[in-house]
């Protein structure tokens, strides 16, 4: 099972236009100096490609800042990879769209924050909400795949069925809507951006009443929030099993969050072939399969399905990465998440989106 | 959604054939086994259904037109084929 990823996570740049509060890249950012050249990605893509690996999933940051995106598109797809670009779509004109897909990207995922431009904006910290409806229109005029991705919480998940509506206007084959994971800058906003148990709710009606009606030919998928649920959710597919990040600066990882977790060290494809990385680093072994496991994991049932959950979260509630997710109500740690809840849910109303906030939220920073 | 012997399905945007009989798609791959691939293969958007099941039965004894069909809706249901 874990002779080859399927996928490789490219993160190109961790710099971005935006800031938004849920960003799950680390808190100490990689800078532009440190980025790997674009000999050093084709080779990535070569290694990868001969390793078997199917996908290429090009993120950051904002990819469209390395101004040889299109170069690099190019070099994957001839490698054989399936291209994937995850664009916040500011940078994305006419011109460098066009040469995208002549350069054989397979499919676009652009992302919106919200369909009101002072709500995106105190989210995403700037305003790009025309440019985002731009790049929408653009990318419809092109033959690619178009996916709009729409991150919720408590912010703006009483406003899912208009947050629908507006995504399937901007004519996509494919609607992903995720919770905010709480990692690297969205765990420093926790406090402010946690739904309440009552918007959750509402939230998996208002997503069942559409599966009920298909009437659109979109896909929704939907991904639900950690804390609410039961048990763990197999994080990355399980750890080194079918995944393979690379960041902005070489380093290979099992998971963008990985870096959290203290006395792990990663390999660098400066260094190392991806293939030995990926059979042989230590990262990649260390929790690997299910000889890691403390109690209640070591004899669960669930252990081949959720892999015991995801260790970075572990690592941030439990301070400890091979204890079991802390979302799971078999764990002994559960306490940690459920007064969490509490405490958001002892908040009764949820502020209206567009009144002053009480609690300040912190903006991804930038790297030089 | 009910394909008629006139449609002409072909796949959709965002999946294209890889390397030995798999299909990549958006969100994955998909591994084709025996007569799966034949007929994704002539999902060219200009063969109707009738013609490939046509092909199909000639090349493969013992297919039938409903194998086609199903098989057509189930991948179209995935959102991998359309017509
Ligand atoms: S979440 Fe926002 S800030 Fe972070 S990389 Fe994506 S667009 Fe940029
Ligand atoms: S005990 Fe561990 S393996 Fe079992 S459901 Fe919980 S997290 Fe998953």
């Amino acid at each position: 099972m874990t002779d080859k990823p399927l996928a490789l996570i490219a993160e190109l740049t961790h710099r971005c236009p935006l800031r938004c509060v849920y960003c799950s890249n680390p808190l100490e950012l990689a800078g532009r100096k440190q980025e790997l050249s674009t000999a050093e990605w084709v080779s990535i893509f070569e290694q990868a490609a001969a390793m078997g690996i199917m996908h290429a999933h090009f993120t950051g940051g904002e990819p469209l800042l390395r101004d040889d995106v299109v170069e690099l598109v190019s070099a994957a797809r001839k490698s054989g990879l399936y291209v994937n670009l995850i664009t916040s779509g500011v940078g994305l004109s006419e011109g460098k769209l066009s040469k995208l897909v002549h350069a054989g990207l397979d499919h676009i995922q652009l992302s919106f924050q919200d369909f009101d431009e002072e709500a995106a904006a105190e989210i995403s910290g700037v305003r790009v909400l025309a440019k985002k409806r731009e790049a929408a229109r653009l990318i419809r005029q092109t033959n690619l795949a178009f996916t709009v991705n729409l991150v919720v919480h408590r912010k703006n998940l009483d406003r899912l069925e208009e947050l629908i509506a507006f995504a399937e206007g901007l004519g996509p084959q494919r609607i992903e809507i995720a919770n905010v994971q709480y990692y690297g800058w969205a765990m420093e906003n926790r406090s402010s951006l946690l739904p309440t148990r009552e918007q959750v709710e509402r939230s998996v009606e208002v997503l069942n009443r559409r599966k009920l009606a298909p009437h659109k030919n979109i896909a929704i998928d939907f991904v639900t929030p950690d804390y609410y649920g039961k048990y763990p959710k197999p994080c990355m597919g399980g750890w080194g099993r079918r995944l393979m990040l690379i960041d902005p600066a070489g380093r290979a990882m099992p998971c963008h969050a990985a870096a959290v977790i203290p006395n792990i060290t990663f390999d660098n494809v400066r260094d190392k072939q991806l293939r030995w990385m990926w059979a042989e680093s230590a990262a990649f072994q260390m929790f690997r399969g299910t000889e890691w496991m403390q109690e209640p994991c070591k004899t669960c049932p669930k252990q081949e399905h959720d892999f015991g959950g995801c260790r970075c979260q572990a690592l941030l509630l439990a301070g400890d990465a091979s204890a079991a997710d802390p979302v799971c109500t078999l764990s002994n740690k559960r306490p940690l998440v459920d007064s969490v809840l509490q405490i958001t849910n002892a908040v009764k109303e949820s502020p209206p989106p567009h009144l002053p906030r009480t609690l300040p939220l912190i903006y991804r920073s930038n790297p030089s | 959604m009910i394909i008629t012997d006139g449609a002409q399905p072909r796949l959709a945007r965002g999946c294209r054939f890889g390397a030995d009989d798999t299909l990549l798609v958006p969100e994955g791959v998909l591994r084709l086994k025996g007569t799966g691939a034949e007929i994704l293969k002539r999902c060219d958007g200009t063969r109707t259904l009738g013609e490939i099941v046509g092909e199909m039965r000639e090349q493969f004894v013992g297919m039938v037109e409903s194998d086609v069909e199903e098989f057509l809706r189930k991948l179209n249901e995935r959102g991998v084929v359309e017509w």
